[in-house]
This record gives structure tokens, sequence and C-alpha cells, in this order.
């Protein structure tokens, strides 16, 4: 039974960077209708500041995860700006072309400016050690990433349902022609959230860096988890994203304890079942 | 005047031309431009470093053979191309360097995986690959001395180091009855547990192997592996994973409090050199409390002779890094070819690894003994644990276990060895 509960809080902490890295992808799809396909480079960009401000010129470690999170939202910028909002109007298959030309672009560009081996800073000295969970020792970092997780999913909630920004996201997300009919300023809003969605994918990637490593590639490794959630929970449902990141890790991490050998076909069997049951996703209106 | 000097000075062009030209070709006594040799390794992603290091000694090793005058005159040329560690592109690789580009000889590949993949095409190709890195036995003890496969020949050890080594050191601890595996999801992780238990088995009967948690490349988070092995309560883990993913399984098991609850923590590759920087602060910290144990295929502060230092100085010199072990297998190689070639006096793949029968080679990391039935060069490589060393500013393995290669290597005829998770 301690082993149980001891592996769902593990599974709690895996759960919170998909839903970091998942939260971003879906809300750009629900608006933008973008099927971001560097949306995890973007996750690898935040891992490497982090590892620059805070490993290298050794800021604090808030100060470096806030400016982390800043300069992923300014590469989502120069992005969105520079690159996606001309193929907003055209076919499809040019946005898989061009997003998929940013993975290769940035997974090549991290190798030129940090080289190709891993980077990992010391761990931060107050998140350091563990706290006791049913008599087992359990890493305070993960505490912290299990909180800032829920943190962030209280704040999204907070300013898509109660602010004014929020009603003006989700009617663009409607009906985009409609919204601007009434004098909604699309392209700002189509910058703003691919810049809120990057900077999601920059926190997930930058609070992991002390305890995984920044390396070239962790930005594909993510990429397919957040896709499969994002359908498991319904494209451009940011509830979904959330209950669907829960479902997947904590059930894969019961599938390393109960069923070892096969455990990395749990996520897809899930997804698998969810096409199957309810293709438009558990939460999609 | 104007035009006896044009005439002059084309006639020294010539001339020139002609000396260089000739230069070149006279002094090549096998009749070729250069001799190509075709490296790879894993240059992208979590595990690059090992192809980088492959890179850095190949480019050493042919820089200081073509500075001595070639092999029998002849220059060496190398291209390294990264496999990605993916089978698919280190055959693509393969086929490529030999077909497209002339490549005489091969030398590399990181994953046992690649290597397996590679090896029957080498046989179609007619090409002799130096391997200095990929572990599986079964790249020796199937595919050459079961199918006969004579273009692989393996420079760097295979997982009976990784395995072998373990048992042998841990024979003796009474107090480590209850074994766990984090095991790298592939081959290699599959056949290092599983030689480890069967050697372990036959010292120790009494011994237990509690849980098993396996992990794909690119896993960033081992949180749940680890977790899910400690609930097992082991009194020892045996880890594969490798490289920066090394580096993060043992990270996260620091701070799951692992090394209060575990008296031995074997990390299979642990003391290549990227590991070593990337877990230096804990180590200085001694962070593993001494439980910490590893090996390598070399390590830079082994063996203490003339010619390894005189290696460290030069790759420190030439990379302003340690070498890890797969840049000295590497650099090593091309010895190995260098010697063969010249024996052979030709680089016909067939007189090339007749050449090698019998040869005994002075390496960086000690000396290297070939072994015609399953074309494996023996050395000694030790184990120990990762310590400071104030000679040198990266963790080294002290309290080193030195066993002989000749008595715990496996010996032909093999048996087979269970390669399911």
């Amino acid at each position: 039974m301690e082993n149980i509960v001891f592996q769902g809080c593990v599974g709690l902490s895996l759960a919170m960077y998909l839903w970091l890295i998942s939260a971003g992808l879906t809300i750009i799809f629900g608006v933008l209708r973008i099927v971001n396909f560097a949306h995890g480079s973007l996750f690898m960009v935040g891992a490497y500041l982090a590892y620059t401000f805070y490993g290298q010129i050794a800021l604090p470690f808030w100060l470096a995860i806030l400016l982390s999170v800043a300069g992923t939202g300014v590469l989502g910028l120069i992005m969105e700006r520079g690159f996606l909002k001309r193929i907003y109007g055209v076919d499809e298959a040019y946005q898989l072309l061009l997003t998929f030309g940013f993975i290769l672009i940035l997974d090549d560009a991290v190798k030129m400016i940090w080289g190709g081996v891993f980077k990992i800073p010391p761990m931060p000295e107050f998140l350091d050690g563990a706290w006791m969970i049913v008599g087992r020792p359990f890493p305070i970092y993960n505490v912290f990433v299990i909180a800032v997780g829920v943190l962030v999913a209280i704040v999204l909630w907070f300013v898509f349902e109660k602010t004014w920004w929020g009603r003006i996201v989700r009617a663009t997300a409607a009906d985009r022609e409609m919204a601007s009919a009434i004098g909604v300023r699309v392209p700002r809003v189509f910058s703003g959230v691919f810049v809120a969605g990057a900077m999601l994918a920059g926190l997930g990637g930058a609070i992991g860096t002390p305890v995984r490593v920044a390396a070239p590639g962790i930005g594909t490794a993510m990429i397919i988890q957040a896709f499969i959630i994002t359908v498991i929970g319904g494209l451009g449902n940011l509830k979904g994203a959330f209950v669907s990141s829960l479902i997947v890790g904590v059930l894969s991490a019961y599938g390393t304890l109960f069923f070892p050998v096969f455990e990395l076909f749990f996520i897809f069997i899930i997804m698998v079942v969810v096409l199957l049951v309810r293709p438009q996703g558990l939460f999609a209106r | 005047m104007n035009k006896k000097l044009t005439g002059l000075s084309i006639a020294i062009v010539l001339n020139l031309l002609l000396l260089w030209t000739g230069a070149a070709h006279a002094q090549c006594k096998l009749g070729v431009p250069a001799i190509k040799v075709g490296v790879q390794g894993a240059a992208s992603g979590p595990h690059s470093d090992y192809g980088r290091q492959i890179e850095m000694g190949s480019t050493m090793a042919a820089e200081e053979i073509n500075a001595a005058g070639g092999i029998l005159g002849c220059k060496v040329e190398i291209r390294f191309m990264d496999d990605e560690n993916r089978a698919a592109t280190g055959v693509r690789n393969a086929r490529l360097l030999v077909t497209d580009w002339g490549a005489h000889f091969l030398v590399g590949t990181d994953s046992s995986g690649v290597a397996m993949a590679i090896g029957p095409v080498l046989a179609e190709l007619k090409r002799i690959q130096f391997f200095t890195h990929a572990a599986t036995h079964r790249l020796t003890e199937e595919l050459v001395a079961q199918k006969g496969i004579r273009e692989i020949v393996r420079v760097s050890v295979p997982v009976y180091q990784d395995a072998i080594i373990a048992a042998l050191i841990f024979k003796d601890r009474k107090d480590v009855r209850r074994w766990a595996t984090i095991g790298a999801d592939y081959e290699y992780g599959y056949v290092s547990w599983n030689l480890f238990k069967e050697t372990l088995k036959k010292y120790r009967p009494d011994v237990e192997f509690v849980g098993e948690a396996w992990a794909p490349f690119l896993t960033l988070d081992f949180a749940p592996h680890i977790s899910a092995v400690m609930a097992q309560k082991p009194d020892a883990i045996f880890a594969t994973p490798w490289a920066g993913e090394a580096v993060q399984l043992l990270r996260q098991a620091l701070i799951q409090g692992v090394f209060d609850n575990v008296q031995v923590w074997w990390q299979a590759m642990g003391g290549s050199v990227d590991v070593l920087e990337g877990i230096a602060g804990e180590v200085q910290k001694d962070r593993f409390k001494g439980k910490l144990w590893a090996t390598a295929r070399y390590i830079h502060n082994w063996p203490d002779t003339p010619e390894n230092k005189a290696f460290i100085e030069r790759f420190t010199k030439r990379w302003k890094r340690y070498p890890n072990y797969s840049a000295e297998t590497t650099y090593s190689a091309f010895f190995v070819m260098k010697a063969a070639v010249e024996k052979a006096g030709s680089l016909d793949t067939a007189k090339v690894v007749d050449a090698l029968k019998g040869m005994q080679i002075r390496n960086p990391g000690g000396v290297r003994t070939f072994r015609a039935e399953d074309q494996q060069f023996i050395y000694n490589v030790p184990a120990g644990r990762p310590m400071m060393d104030p000679k040198y500013p990266i963790p080294v393995l002290g309290d080193l276990k030195i066993f002989q290669a000749q008595d715990y290597y496996r010996h032909p005829p093999f048996t087979p060895v269970s390669i399911a998770k």
C-alpha cells in the first residue's frame, strides 16, 4: 500500500512536467489552429537557458527560471511574428514543414551554442533533500515541481475564465472572424497566445534542469508524450490537457512499478482506447 | 626575355607538380592516394559526447600517424559521420562510407543495437570495422565466433566488463544479498543484467534478484524507475543507463535518498569522463558515501604507464578535455589497423584479418591481445569508486579492483546468455 501511494506521488510529479508542456501546445492549437511540432524544442531551449542563467552565470534560482521563461517567450515571439504568421492562411502541410524545420534548426543551434555534451547545473540547496511520505524519502524537488504545476493550472484557469483578456482569447478561439468583426485585434491575440504557450514550455524545461539534463534531443522526447496527452484530453482543451497529464503521468509511474517489461506500451494503450471510444478526446465539446 | 622567364616558370611549376604528385604516390606502397577510414559514433542527443570523443580520438590518431609518415607511406584520411544512435542510420552510413566515399576501413559505433545491425552488412561490403564502444557479447560471440563474420573486430571491452567484474567484486559482500536493476531498455541493458545474474548466482546461490525497471533512450525522469525498484528494498542496484542518462539517474537517486538505503550502486559505465564530470560536485561532497562503484572501457587515471601519461598529455593539449574510453579505444583502433596493414602489406580484408592473428599491441589503455576465435582484443580495465584525486580536475576511479581479463572474459565455445528483459 505504501508503495502504491508513493509511486502515485512520483507519477504526480511526472504529470506536472507533461502538463506544462502540453498546456502550451493545446492553447496554441485551440486559438491559432497551429500544430506546433517545435513546441518540444522550446522546452529544450528553456532548459538550456536555465542552465546558462543558473549553472553558468550563477544567478539566484528564481531569477534564472524567470529569465529562462522570458527568453523562451522572446523566441516564441520571433517564431510567430517572423514565420508562423505567414502561413496561417495556407495548407496545413506547410505548418508541419515549418514547425518540423524549427526542430532541426533549434537542435543544431543548441549544439553550436552549448556543445554536444549534456549540461546539468548543481541542485539549488533549498530544494535539495527529501521529505518522508509513507515512510519513504520523497524528493523536495518533486514537491516543488508539483507545486509549480498546480499553481500554473490555477493561474491559467483564472486568466481564461475570470479576466477580460481570457474572454477575448476564448472569443477568438471560438470564431476568429466574428471576433475580428467586433474589434478584437486577432493578430495580437495570436502573438500573445503563442508567446504564452512558448513560456509554458520554457518553464517546463527550466524547472527540470537541476534534476534532468539539458541535452540536444530532449525536446523530441517530450513532444511525443505531449501530443499523446493533448489527443487524449481533446486538442485545444486545457482542462483535458490537465486531466490527461495526470492520467498519463500517474499510470506510467504505475506501469514502471507493476509491469516493468511492458511499461512503454501503457501510454499508447490509453491513447488507443480513448481514440476508439471518444475520438474527439475526453474533454472535447 | 619575357618568353624565357615564362618558359622557365612553367617548367618550374611543372617540375613542382611532378615532384608533388610523384612524392605522394611514390611513397605510398599500397598504390592508393590515401587510406580512407570511415568513422561513426552517436554525435547527437544526450549521448553525443561519445560520438564526439570517437571523433577526437580518430582525428588525433590520424594526425599522429600522418605526421610520422603514414601507414607504409600512405596518408590516412578520415571521415566522421553521426549515427544518431540509430541502427538504420548506422547501416546507411556504413554503406555510404564504403560505396560512395570509398572507405578502406570502418571504425567506431557506440550502441550495441547499431553494432548488431552493421555487423552483417560488413560481410557484404567486405570491409573490416574496428568496433570501439558497442559492448554486446553477441557482436563477437554470435556474429564472429558462430556466424564467422571476420569483418568484425572489437578493440573495446564487451559486456564482460560491465557484468562479470561486478559479480566478482560483490560476491564476497555477505551484506549484499538483494539486487535490483535500473536498466537501459535495449540489448546492452538486458545482456549486462542477465550475464551479471548468471555469474553472481554461480558464486552466491543465496542472492536474490528482487526488482527491475527499464528506461529507454531519452528518459528524462528516472524517478518512477528508482521508486519502483526501491519499493523492493534492495541492498544493491545494478544500473546500465549511460552518458548523460547515468548522471541524471545518479542525481535523481540521490534526492530520493537511495544512498541512505542501499549498500552498493554499480554504475556500469560510470567511469566515463562525461559521467565523472557530471557528478563531480556530488563526489566532492561525498554524497554517494563510498557506495558508488563504476567501471569503464578505459579510465584516464589507469594504467600508470608512460604511454598513458603521454597520451593524456597530448589529448588534453589538443582538445582541452580528458579522453573518455571511446576516445582511447578509437585512437588505439587506428594503431591496431596500422600494425595489421603494415604486417599484411596490403589493404585486402582477408589479409589484414590474418595479420591480426597473434597481435599484441601496447596502447594507452594497456597491452591488448587479439583473440582469433571471436576477434576480440583482450585487455584489463579495473573497476573502482569515483573519488577526487588532487592530480586531476575531475573525479577518478580509486580503490581499484584489477582482474585479469584473460580469466574473467568468457571463452569459446560460448554458451548462450539470455537476451530477453
